[in-house]
């Protein structure tokens, strides 16, 4: 009895609560479907002539309709995946994600976000920026010459770098121009999305495509190529990965304490950062260079024995430098010091040929020994950089000319590749 | 074009095509999901064509691919805890001539029936839905199934057991109370 009446029970509530009846929208859009399905089912090879011939139209007509049907991702499904991709983005409370400038080497930039306002670009040259949007307080650390400067009370210039960075990842359109298709990666489903950036009119380099690969099964953006073509230039290539939206945060990253073993940064003459002598970075195009270089690590005071072994083995082989002497620092743990070459210059190891593509470059050129204050006038540059709303895009690279022997006779040319913040 | 592939469809799909939708709708209860599940399906007919054309049953079998092809759906939605909270439902779900209080709690219950179907297992969860919602014969179950009656009877058992289980809490006491009496 007690079985009986439960079954009934049980038959009764999966009716009431199944038995409905379906919209007229929705029902629309399930026609679409067996109309499609209809037109592509009566054009399909009979059977009844059978044969090589047709098993292979018919395998070739099956293949057609997976293409269409599942492979290529319908408009509306693919549409829907890159909607909520789109949204999860907008709505993170937090979001971390490298960018990458360059590979081989790598240049890198991360970056990360935690909602009210806290940011962090740290990048793979030594230098990190922390910022508090709540407060208007901002580190900048120089990692190469453990150094810091702090800032305060006033809109952060560096913090309007960093919103461009995030809003160009943060505000993708609710719609796609373009569908790509779709890959599969480490057993993920990826769909991918093409938006077509047109330039702006404040000096962008040219039109971008970003390719946006959505992970179907969780709808969150997994990478983005971007590409930008310059006319008359080849299109470079710039990417972005490890996106994690919505992961815990390490909080320490935002710490505005400096760390321990790092010195507030000495501004000449006693000069705060709001009075430090004014330094304005040009922005415009570098030309192609090669150098022979010579791979180091330690501290930079190495630069000029290194030149030296550099000019004595292009002595050797009867290479003439066709420029005076730079260096390239990512981090004291990876840096380069060279002589500018001509381009078909080969090398062997421990030296090397290192191409420098042309560019959009900020650069510089202060007088006075080299080497001095460098971190000041670094900190200096970097700002002017970010205040014309640029953003660092590859190392920093000093290029040095004047009388080794004669001070005052001494200049640097500051130089570091750079690219529209917004 | 044929004129005997046209003729296939209008026997076959054609006379079924309200059955086939709602049948996936039912299960889904989502525009999108619907939508996919019965993309799905459709292809899953296209590729076994030539067997339906064959069956012993062949609406049966359509019908039973439409209802793997939304069951899959949901419970690949349960499991990953994507199954919508009661007060997401689209509203159409309710009977929209109940009053308001009771479209509410009508929601409610519909969701919670649905995530139960959910965690049932395939089998289970395919007979129970071909039974009791599509109301489909035993007989025609196991031939759309490819297995004997006794054997669907089973599954419909089983999963009707999980479900008691699971909506205890639905089932109306007094009923209860009844049956443990007596």
């Amino acid at each position: 009895m007690l079985d009986k009446n439960a079954d009934n029970d049980v038959d009764e509530l999966i009716r009431k609560s199944t038995q409905v009846e379906i919209p007229a929208a929705v029902e629309d859009r399930l026609r679409r479907r067996l109309t499609e399905f209809r037109y592509t089912l009566e054009r399909r090879p009979s059977r009844s002539r059978t044969g090589l011939r047709v098993m292979a139209m018919a395998a070739a007509l099956l293949a057609a309709v997976a293409v269409g049907l599942v492979l290529i991702p319908r408009e509306s499904s693919a549409s829907r995946v890159f909607a909520a991709a789109a949204g999860q983005l907008r709505s993170a409370a937090s979001l971390e994600y490298t960018v990458v400038l360059n590979t081989a080497p790598d240049v890198t930039v991360e970056l990360s976000f935690l909602a009210p306002g806290y940011r962090r670009i740290n990048c793979s040259w030594g230098i990190e920026i922390r910022s508090d949007g709540t407060t208007g307080k901002q580190i900048v650390l120089f990692h190469s010459t453990r150094t810091y400067l702090a800032e305060e009370g006033k809109q952060v210039e560096s913090q309007a770098a960093s919103d461009d960075f995030l809003e160009q990842l943060r505000s993708l359109p609710q719609a796609a121009d373009e569908l790509l298709g779709e890959q599969r990666t480490g057993g993920h489903r990826l769909l991918g999305y093409r938006l077509h950036k047109a330039p702006a009119n404040t000096g962008n380099p040219g039109p971008k495509e970003f390719d946006v690969w959505v992970d179907a099964g969780t709808r969150e953006v997994d990478h983005v190529d971007i590409a930008i073509q310059e006319v008359g230039k080849p299109a470079h290539q710039m990417h972005i990965r490890n996106i994690r939206v919505g992961a815990g945060v390490d909080r320490s990253l935002f710490d505005l304490t400096p760390p321990a073993g790092y010195s507030a940064m000495a501004i000449p003459g006693g000069a705060t950062p709001q009075n430090r002598p004014a330094l304005r970075a040009r922005i415009g195009q570098a030309g192609a260079m090669a150098a022979v270089v010579v791979p180091m690590t330690g501290p930079y005071e190495q630069a000029s024995a290194a030149l030296q072994r550099v000019e004595a083995y292009l002595k050797t082989e009867g290479v003439a430098p066709v420029g005076p002497p730079l260096g390239r620092f990512w981090s004291e743990q990876y840096w380069e010091a060279g002589y500018p070459v001509p381009l078909d210059t080969r090398a062997e190891a421990p030296f090397e040929v290192v191409t420098l593509p042309a560019a959009l470059a900020a650069s510089v050129v202060v007088k006075g020994p080299w080497g001095q204050d460098s971190g000041g006038r670094w900190a200096a540059f970097l700002q002017s950089v970010v205040g014309q709303g640029y953003a660092p895009a590859g190392p920093a690279m000093e290029i040095w000319s004047g009388d080794e022997a004669r001070a005052a006779s001494q200049y640097t040319e500051m130089r570091m590749a750079v690219a529209k913040a917004k | 074009m044929s004129n005997g592939q046209q003729q296939e469809y209008e026997q076959l799909i054609a006379p079924i095509e309200d059955r086939m939708m709602r049948a996936v709708w039912r299960i889904c209860r989502d525009p999108n999901d619907t939508e996919d599940a019965f993309q799905e399906a459709l292809l899953t007919v296209w590729k076994r064509w030539e067997r339906i054309r064959a069956h012993r049953n062949p609406q049966a079998l359509i019908l039973r691919i439409c209802i793997n092809s939304a069951h899959d759906a949901l419970r690949r939605k349960v499991r990953r805890g994507k199954w919508l909270d009661a007060a997401a439902m689209p509203e159409d779900i309710a009977d929209s001539a109940a009053p308001a209080v009771q479209t509410v709690s009508g929601a409610e219950q519909d969701a919670e029936v649905l995530r139960a179907i959910g965690l049932l297992s395939k089998n289970q969860g395919r007979a129970i839905l071909m039974h009791l919602v599509e109301e489909i014969p035993y007989g025609e179950i196991a031939a759309a199934l490819d297995c004997r009656e006794a054997t669907v009877r089973k599954h419909v058992a089983r999963g009707r057991a999980r479900l008691r289980d699971l909506l205890a809490h639905l089932i109306p006491p007094v009923r209860k109370e009844e049956g443990s009496h007596a």
